[in-house]
């Protein structure tokens, strides 16, 4: 079997949640450079939460978070950023009042005005579709524009480890597809540690090469998605959730 | 139809006065989510500083800027010492109204026995009349125009062209994705403070270098003005506060020639109940927070 490469983000046994309430508890994962690491689980099960804590904005209450061989647990998020830590938020994720120009400078904040001339023009190259669209609102941008500006906007600081909370959410199935099969794996493909939370689970389970099942805020599940796909337990685990079941083989994009 | 005209020229003046102002209050809202209310007794504390400076013999000129630089401090240290451990704690924006409106009284009381209830005015020279067709205006009229006009393309450029500025706007629009691009909000926050902080207290000696004489009560006729104009423009929006200051400054001295410079304060305030009867987002609401200009 593969080994799995060494991780440069890892969460140990952590526990976060809101106003003193955990609402994830002793949750470990990791994610290595050029790997796709696939959270999925039901609605409520605490999958953004999970993200939140990793990237500063909650604060941990048990367990510690590593990158590489630095422990940065309750590290603020813009010291993450700084450490190369990328994050794509579900909701929120770009400036909309700023034009698509602005959300890439803000992005690269931390480079020099010469490197972030240099940047806008590699991110460009990753996604064609935004040059045209610089001096555009980006509230003005359709939901796929937006998706990949926000990515675009984390890739400016040229992050080790990119985490994004559902990327496809609010996308058409081709589109997330697109998404999902095309940018998020040439992303992992130059390196990079994709952490990624997703509702279409099947979508994410063909491009993941990990995956951890998250229900009611602890890990149920883990392995590689081929082999989660044969166990019935798997399938249980959402049908005891409460949640829809999980789409057919012959399905491509359809939420478990 | 002379005295319009007339009343057109003061217009000018007055919309400068209360662009300065506006412009600071309403960008202290926009990004730091604060609406400051005691920004009119900062202001009033920075045309006193440069009364005691104007009465020591030193130019009012010099008394502006030392005022903008006290009004920077005293806005840098409000927020600090008092503002942010509040919102640090999690205090609702009306509790934040509130603690701003404490603050106020505060400083208002405070003044009282050092300045006295009377009223006071600077020693200077207002310069040569300069006449422009019907419109008569003194050489110091023309230099507050003239501020005016410098700071709001000053404003513009720092919004537009500059890393602080845009990420001001960015900071304004989304704080938690401003920090995770790495963006040192706090800093950001604490250049706000002392950005608009300077505007207020350069704004407070230009609004008493425009009025015959100042008492401490005229902070809170500044605030309503003040808070007509950004209201009007739409809360939190610089450019919409550019906009309301020139339909404020320009309404409410038509309105002195057509009745009486008395009722100025209550045509502002009139004008404030309008908007937020009719269009409560104001004019450039639309365009979201600390919108790009153009």
């Amino acid at each position: 079997m593969e080994e799995r490469p060494a991780p440069s983000l890892r969460a140990e046994h952590i526990t976060s949640g809101y106003g003193g309430v955990p609402v994830i508890r002793d949750v470990s994962l990791a994610v290595g450079p050029g790997e796709i690491v696939a959270v999925i689980g039901p609605n409520g099960a605490g999958k953004s939460t999970l993200l939140k804590s990793l990237v500063g904005i909650l604060r941990v209450t048990g367990g510690r978070i590593m990158l590489g061989e630095a422990d940065v647990t309750n590290h603020a998020p813009e010291d993450l950023a700084r450490r190369g830590v990328g994050y794509v938020p579900q909701v929120n994720d770009i400036f909309e009042p700023l034009t698509v120009l602005e959300n890439l400078e803000m992005g690269g904040y931390l480079l020099s005005t010469a490197q972030i001339r240099v940047r806008v023009g590699e991110v460009g190259n990753v996604f064609p579709q935004l040059p045209p669209l610089l001096k555009r609102r980006a509230d003005k941008l359709s939901g796929g524009e937006r998706k990949m500006l926000a990515i675009a906007r984390v890739l400016m600081l040229d992050p080790k480890v990119l985490i994004l909370d559902e990327p496809t959410a609010n996308l058409s199935p081709k589109l997330a597809d697109s998404l999902l099969s095309d940018h998020v794996k040439r992303l992992a493909g130059v390196g990079k540690a994709v952490l990624l939370v997703e509702q279409r689970a099947r979508a994410a389970l063909k491009i993941a090469d990990w995956t951890s099942v998250l229900v009611s805020g602890q890990t149920r599940l883990e392995g590689r998605p081929a082999e989660l796909l044969e166990r019935q337990d798997f399938e249980e685990l959402f049908l005891g959730a409460g949640t829809s079941t999980p789409a057919s083989p012959e399905e491509d994009d359809d939420k478990i | 139809m002379n005295l319009f005209v007339a009343a057109f020229g003061f217009g000018l003046v007055s919309m400068s006065v209360i662009a300065i102002a506006a412009v600071g209050f309403t960008m202290q809202f926009g990004i730091t989510n604060m609406i400051n209310l005691a920004y009119g007794e900062v202001m009033i504390s920075a045309a006193y500083l440069a009364y005691y400076m104007n009465k020591a013999g030193i130019s009012i000129w010099i008394g502006m800027v030392a005022g903008a630089l006290f009004g920077a401090v005293f806005s840098f240290l409000l927020n600090r010492v008092i503002y942010a451990p509040f919102m640090r704690k999690g205090t609702a924006n009306l509790g934040m109204v509130i603690v701003s409106l404490a603050v106020s009284l505060m400083i208002s009381n405070l003044l009282l026995p050092i300045v006295g209830y009377y009223s006071v005015s600077y020693q200077e020279d207002a310069g040569r009349l300069i006449r422009l067709g019907s419109i008569v205006l003194t050489r110091d009229q023309i230099i507050v125009i003239g501020i005016a006009v410098v700071l709001m393309l000053g404003i513009h450029a720092l919004l537009t062209y500059t890393r602080l500025g845009k990420a001001m706007r960015a900071t304004a629009a989304n704080p938690t994705l401003a920090r995770n691009c790495g963006i040192p909000t706090q800093r950001v926050i604490d250049s706000v403070w002392l950005i608009t902080g300077a505007l207020c207290g350069l704004a407070g000696v230009v609004a008493a270098l425009n009025a015959d004489s100042f008492a401490i009560a005229n902070g809170s006729a500044f605030l309503i003005t003040i808070l007509a104009a950004a209201v009007l423009g739409g809360a939190g929006q610089p450019y919409g506060a550019m906009i309301g200051a020139v339909l404020i400054g320009l309404i409410t001295e038509l309105s002195a020639a057509a009745w009486s410079p008395e009722y100025k304060e209550v045509v502002a305030f009139g004008i404030l109940v309008l908007v937020m009867v009719l269009r409560p987002q104001g004019l450039l609401a639309k365009r979201g927070a600390l919108a790009a200009a153009g």
